[in-house]
């Protein structure tokens, strides 16, 4: 009975996917039977389901029977594949193939005039970037040449998208045959994309990940928010193909790990999780990314081993590029390994051929071939949601298979053909003749004696005059004829010939060299000598040495991250940072990450004693100001308040570590001043080795970044349009920004007081992010950290504060504080500066080092802050200058960069003195801490040592050992004829809050 | 009422004083002045724990163990400054002072001429000698700085001048000291927003401009020899550096580039060349012992070049260069105000390995000598010019650098600046002690 119920199917669905039925005719009409069977093959129908002497028949397009040998119905034409495999074509998840490629924004980004509009013309989304209506297939137009490419490495299906924008529409699911675009679009809207890339938009805003971030939280919020009005309040086509791709597979795309996180973070606040295109580095962090729960599309993207020949050249090459050259191919295996779901993409490959060996690499690093099997077929089927046509063989399905020499992983295998929707592509023909063997030439009165040897298809001829004298015969064989050629050695000419199959060999005629025409045969007589194959007994199967994935995956990364140790500091001199001043001979007790005791003759079993006379302990040092840490510092709107620097830590940036060098423990990575209203910052510690979110500091008070002054009106930037441009301007920025606050405020309020019923019907007002932060500040529950130079720009914000019933918690770099300290007192504000820049620009003219000696001694709570990947190394000297300038006591210099950054960051409850119960975030000194001559011997954080001086040596060996093993290495990669590349040096960028330029500038 | 008029011009006299923009320059040395009894750091490594320093007319007279020797105070001004301590003049080489006021402010920068072979201009004429930066410099110990054109192949030349005077002919120690160049680089760097990192590009020119290079060291040799020649500045303003008189300062990166330039400016007759560099000098540092090529560093606080580089290698590099032999004297690169720093560059030196003698002559000696004003400056000795000065403490440190007096080849100068003046304003504004 279900058979009967089939066959009603398919023949249904045999005749409603004529496609073409609608199209005008211009000819008899020509249907043809399209109806083939393959007999004695191997079928791999998917990953677990294997026929040996298999059948498999397929009709217009689609598989009409998979399973064991039986009977061929008449009609159908048969393939004997005796000896060869049949597996389900590949799907590519991921491609741009037969899409429009995006335009390159023109124009400079930094110089101006800024582009505060989207120039895109039409009923659109406010922003460019938001590209949520574009549909791919709408624009899908068949490339065969492209086609032919991915043919050939066995893809019989894509989805196809265009690589355009934050918000980058829907993709469709195309075959890979030609032919006409109606038949080979398989579904038209297949996935939803999205990336953190703002592709060709010219829009101002945002250009740093966090913006974009910023940008794709507000876009949910207002797709959500546009979606409940009825009418519309305006008409924005983005946002329509936003919502009605919202049900579709959502596909975010990711250069690294750490962005794998970040999109998913995204997802997680809206409920979306996101099919994550990573960038085949996932191993670095398998943890968190398999807690991610995403499944990931990943490419076979190696890196080239370096040229590392000339070793002052090879300097160049960091140890994480050399690590990631050997670990990438094993990327794979570890997603394998560690239960995380993936498709493989093809996207990425500079060169396409590099497909099939790049995956046999990640196969021989461990990849079972039935999981990659898995990864190119059933899994994007799955994805896609079209495992009811694709990604496996089975009856009703489409008929897209590719038919291979051997094992599809093996060494070997060649593809032959590659069937799509039941169209047939040779690749490789399946019946090249095999001509090998010895061959009696006689031509005219003459004979020779000739070897066919070589691979079937690439078969060269050569004649034998003895055993050191051969001579090229030029052949070129087809089915029924051969043509050859050959030039005896002191003749002037080649004698031709043109030939015909006969049962052994050829016949013919052909011309000598003189013009004569005479009658030619080639016939074989025997076979060739067999020789043994000695190459596979030379290559002893040896197991690859690998080196290990590090924490964090960059020089001074180590396998194991420290521990919480029971710490007990010995004899050293104390500097609390607290009223008890400082102590003499003292020991301190660090127990479960806290500060357990203090006092003379301390004792404590098991605990790591450490002897410290002659030595200085102090609290770990506290950045007010910093930005090192974060992917991206800047973006641009004037108000930025929705940006949120937690949104991009990098926990993976040298300078951390090197911070920690100079006794850094905690740090607050600020947006910069490139506008009046800046992101929100981050508050880290330095626990080098954690992932972003470990890095956080738990609990902390939320802060915001303000800038003031010739950043944010853009004075260096002449041909700037953005509002504002003067410091009166700078001021109506605020007026405007918190009546705002408050107006959204009040609509909130409104509604949150409609009785239940008329609520339930009202759609809410529109969430803004942007209002929110400024609320939150209003309402105390967010503090402002203001970049500020000149004394009227610091009155003003105080002024503005003081309207609206709050205060500024601190002025940073704030170099004319001195002017306004009693003002600064009187408000409440805390400082934050430099110890001694002045003359980099007109606002600090009248900058002197004096600045926070004045400040302090007139009760203002003051820092010093680095603002500087180079100066945070050196917190404790540029304490120690206001002792130089401004006759500061010790103690109280030292707080500066101890107790009361803690005090400006609202973390002086937990850090910035040493005091029982406090975090055991220390630092212990060679010599006085504020002294040019002492070293931090070690940096500890919640009890754990993130730096020591002695540890720091081994790193360096480890570092040395490692580079020297890659090296060789790859120095063998290049003596094997391997492809490498040149050495470039890989830099980061180090951020001052005065940089525009952002992370991911990309295109 | 004449006697009002003279009050309120004596008045307005000392409050202009005052908010001038820089501190009168001093005026000459009047008697012989004798500093007894400072801790006195002699600038070649010694140190006299007890010392009679004495000087008169510019220069100085007397250097000795106060505790060894008699001398006749009869004469002197004498000075007690039992305690403290006592310094040669520091000297900054490789600067803008004096060409640069507020940096992001393109009419206060005098320090780049356009075009690329430049030899020929001189920082001499455009120092300023009311810049604001040399009285915050002289206040930590450096009393002289090279004022150094940038920019192009040959940037221009350079003077040594004293941090205080009237105008450049009266602030000027040395004029035409040195001429600065730029070695082609052999990799470009280009920041690829792609990638957000640099990345660097192999010069394809790099032998091209070599040669350009080359061929000018042989024009300017050539004219030098002519008898009959049409004059020209730019090959004039080499002759220097053939019959040794002025210091070839090259400004290069890269190891193998360094030892490029060292190379064809020895085979073009040049007679004395440095190098300014970093890190990179460590690679080529036997090469620079053995061609007894100093070094100028550029800023020791920096961050070192490569992740992978050792934490601390920047502050090392004059640790390791003068282990290995070679001549190293401190620079500052960047923010110009940060000169004023340089001592304790030194100092970080000595923490990473120095003894604090021999990092004092990072300072002092070792630029004179590179400057090739060694036998007038550089160190405490008869005969040699009384540009010093006196510390309360350690100069060579945050918390003890407090220069108390500091003499420009005897004239004493007013230590006050801008700074302090304003220092002193607020602390009265609050009602504040110091």
């Amino acid at each position: 009975m279900k058979k009967v119920i089939l066959f009603w199917m398919l023949l249904l669905a045999v005749v409603f996917a004529q496609a073409q039925e609608t199209f005008p005719r211009n000819d008899v009409k020509d249907v043809r039977p399209r109806a083939y069977a393959f007999v004695h093959a191997t079928i791999v129908a998917d990953h677990q389901t294997v026929f040996n002497n298999g059948t498999m028949l397929i009709k217009d397009g689609k598989i009409e029977y998979v399973g064991g040998a039986r009977d061929i119905p008449a009609g159908y034409t048969v393939y004997d594949l005796s000896g060869k495999y049949i597996y389900p074509a590949l799907i590519d998840p991921y491609s741009n193939y037969g899409e429009p490629k995006p335009e390159r924004p023109k124009g400079n980004f930094f110089r101006g005039p800024e582009q505060i509009q989207s120039k895109r013309k039409g009923a659109y989304n406010a922003n460019e970037a938001i590209k949520a209506d574009f549909d791919a297939a709408e624009h899908f137009v068949i490339d065969n040449k492209t086609a032919g490419q991915l043919r050939k490495l066995g893809f019989g299906a894509v989805n196809t998208f265009r690589a355009d924008g934050l918000a980058r529409g829907t993709s469709t699911l195309v075959t890979l045959a030609d032919g006409s675009e109606n038949e080979v679009m398989l579904k038209e809207k297949a996935a939803a994309h999205y990336s953190f890339n703002r592709g060709s938009s010219t829009q101002a805003y945002p250009i740093s990940t966090m913006g974009y971030i910023a940008l794709l939280r507000q876009t949910y919020l207002d797709a959500d928010w546009y979606s409940r009005q009825n009418p519309k309040p305006f008409a924005d086509q983005a946002l329509d193909g936003w919502l009605a791709s919202q049900s579709l597979p959502q596909i975010f795309d990711t250069k690294n790990w750490l962005e794998v996180l970040r999109a998913d973070k995204l997802g997680d606040e809206f409920g979306v999780q996101y099919i994550i295109k990573s960038g085949g580095d996932a191993y670095k962090r398998i943890k968190e990314i398999k807690a991610t729960g995403a499944t990931l599309i990943v490419p076979l993207t190696f890196p080239e081993a370096y040229d590392v020949e000339d070793p002052l050249d090879a300097l160049q090459v960091s140890l994480a590029d050399m690590k990631h050259w050997e670990l990438a191919p094993g990327n794979l295996a570890a997603l394998y390994q560690n239960g995380i779901p993936f498709a493989i993409t093809a996207a990425g490959l500079k060169n396409k051929n590099d497909f099939w060996k790049n995956l046999r690499t990640a196969i021989g690093r461990g990849l079972p071939e039935e999981a990659a099997l898995q990864a190119l077929t059933e899994t994007p089927a799955r994805l896609l949601r079209v495992s009811d046509r694709l990604g496996s063989l089975h009856t009703g399905k489409v008929a897209n298979f590719i038919i291979t020499s051997d094992k599809l992983f093996s060494d070997k295998n060649i593809i032959h053909e590659n069937w799509i929707q039941g169209k047939r592509y040779v690749i490789k023909p399946l019946d090249v003749a095999d001509y090998a063997g010895k061959y009696d030439l006689q031509v005219g009165d003459r004979q020779f004696a000739v070897t066919i040897k070589g691979e079937p298809g690439k078969q060269k001829a050569r004649i034998v005059i003895n055993d050191s004298t051969k001579i090229d015969l030029k052949t070129k064989f087809s089915q029924n004829l051969l043509t050859a050629s050959f030039q005896l050695p002191k003749e002037k000419g080649s004698i031709r010939l043109s030939g015909w199959r006969v049962d052994n060999g050829w016949r013919g005629s052909g011309e000598l060299v003189d013009g004569t025409w005479i009658a030619w045969s080639m016939l074989k007589t025997g076979e060739l000598e067999k020789k043994e194959n000695k190459k596979e007994n030379n290559k002893p199967d040896k197991e690859e040495k690998l080196g290990q994935v590090i924490y964090p995956f960059v020089a001074y990364g180590t396998t194991t991250l420290p521990g919480q140790q029971t710490i007990l500091i010995k004899n050293a001199t104390v500097w609390t940072s607290d009223e008890a001043g400082v102590l003499e001979h003292t020991d301190v007790l660090l127990k479960d990450g806290k500060i357990a005791k203090i006092g003379q003759n301390l004792s404590e079993p098991g605990a790591l004693e450490i002897d410290a006379t002659g030595k200085h302990l102090t609290p770990g040092i506290i950045d007010e100001h910093s930005h090192i840490g974060a992917s991206s510092i800047n973006d641009v709107a004037t108000n930025s308040g929705m940006v949120r620097i937690g949104d991009v830590i990098d926990p993976e940036q040298i300078n951390i570590y090197r911070a920690l060098s100079g006794g850094v423990t905690a740090i607050q990575i600020l947006h910069g001043s490139a506008n009046p209203i800046g992101g929100q910052s981050a508050l880290i510690k330095l626990r080098w080795g954690a992932s972003p979110e470990e890095m956080k500091i738990k609990g902390a008070d939320p802060f915001i970044k303000f800038a003031l002054g010739e950043n944010v009106k853009r004075s260096r930037s002449n041909n700037s349009i953005r509002y504002p441009q003067t410091r009166m301007g700078v001021e109506q920025v605020y007026m405007d920004a918190f009546s705002s606050a408050l107006e959204y405020e009040k609509k909130w309020q409104a509604y949150n007081s409609l009785p239940k019923k008329i609520k339930a019907q009202t759609p809410p007002p529109r969430r803004d992010l942007a209002d929110e932060t400024m609320l939150e500040i209003i309402r105390g529950k967010r503090f402002i950290s203001c970049h500020s130079y000149v004394q009227s720009e610091i009155n003003m914000l105080m002024k503005v504060a003081e309207k609206f019933g709050f205060r500024v918690n601190t002025f940073t770099h704030i170099l004319e504080g001195y002017k306004v300290a009693d003002k600064m007192k009187e408000h409440g504000a805390g400082a934050s500066t430099f110890s001694d820049w002045w003359a980099y620009k007109w606002e600090v003219r009248y900058a002197i080092p004096y600045n926070a000696a004045i400040m302090s001694k007139e009760g203002v709570v003051t820092a010093i802050n680095s603002d500087d990947a180079n100066q945070i190394r050196r917190l404790n000297q540029e304490a120690a200058k206001t002792i130089k300038y401004g006759d500061m006591p010790e103690e109280e210099a030292l707080k500066m960069v101890t107790i009361n950054p803690a005090k400006l960051l609202h973390l002086d409850n937990r850090m910035g003195s040493i005091k029982v119960g406090k975090d055991a975030d220390v630092v212990l000194w060679s010599g006085h801490p504020l002294s040019v001559y002492s070293k931090a011997e070690k940096t500890i954080i919640d009890g754990k040592i993130y730096f020591d001086l002695e540890q720091d040596q081994q790193r360096r060996a480890y570092i040395r050992q490692e580079r020297a093993r890659l090296i060789q290495k790859m120095k063998d990669v290049k003596k094997n004829g391997g492809p490498t590349q040149r050495p470039h040096p890989h830099r980061s960028y180090d951020y001052h809050c005065e940089d525009i330029v952002n992370d991911s500038l990309t295109n | 009422m004449k006697i009002r008029i003279i009050i309120l011009m004596l008045l307005t006299a000392v409050t202009s004083g005052l908010q001038a923009q820089v501190p009168e320059p001093a005026a000459p040395q009047e008697e012989a002045i004798l500093l007894k009894g400072g801790i006195a750091h002699l600038g070649n490594g010694q140190v006299i724990q007890n010392s009679f320093i004495a000087f008169d007319q510019g220069k100085i007279t007397l250097v000795a163990d106060a505790t060894r020797t008699r001398i006749d105070f009869a004469g002197y001004k004498i000075i007690d400054i039992t305690g403290k301590h006592v310094y040669p003049g520091f000297i900054l080489p490789n600067s803008q002072v004096g060409l640069q006021e507020v940096s992001s402010i393109r009419a206060m920068d005098d320090y780049r001429e356009r075009g690329d072979y430049n030899p020929n201009v001189r920082a001499l004429v455009a120092y300023n000698t009311d810049s604001e930066l040399p009285p915050t410099f002289r206040v930590n110990g450096i009393l002289l700085a090279e004022t150094t054109p940038t920019g192009g192949r040959f940037s221009g030349t350079s003077s040594l001048m004293h941090m205080d005077g009237w105008n450049w002919e009266d602030a000027v120690h040395t004029a035409d000291v040195a001429i600065h160049m730029n070695w082609p680089a052999r990799q470009t760097g280009q920041f690829d927003f792609a990638t957000f990192t640099f990345k660097r590009k192999p010069n394809k020119d790099y032998d091209k401009q070599v040669r350009e290079v080359a061929a000018f060291f042989d024009d300017a040799l050539a004219y030098g020899a002519a008898t009959d020649k049409e004059r020209n500045l730019k090959l004039e303003a080499m002759q220097g550096l053939f019959d040794g008189t002025k210091v070839l300062m090259v400004h290069t990166s890269g190891p193998k580039d360094i030892v490029d330039a060292v190379a064809v400016a020895k085979k073009k007759g040049v007679q004395r060349v440095a190098i300014v560099t970093g890190t990179d000098a460590l690679l080529v540092k036997d090469y620079l012992a053995a061609n007894k090529v100093p070094v100028v560093l550029t800023r020791l606080h920096s961050l070192p070049d490569r992740e992978d580089m050792d934490v601390d290698l920047p502050y090392r590099m004059a640790v390791e260069l003068t282990q290995a032999g070679v001549t190293v004297a401190l620079s500052h690169t960047g923010m110009l105000a940060l000169a004023r720093n340089l001592p304790f560059y030194a100092g970080t030196s000595a923490a990473y390995g120095l003894d604090k003698e021999e990092a004092l002559k990072l300072i002092t000696l070792n630029p004179a000598t590179i400057l090739g004003v060694a036998d007038k400056l550089g160190t405490l000795a008869e005969g040699k010019d009384a540009t010093l000065f006196v510390s309360e403490g350690d100069a060579l440190d945050f918390r003890t650098n407090k220069v108390v007096q500091a003499y420009i080849q005897g004239r004493q100068l007013h230590l006050k600046n801008r700074q302090q003046v304003l220092y002193e304003r607020y602390m009265k504004k609050y009602g504040l002690q110091k």
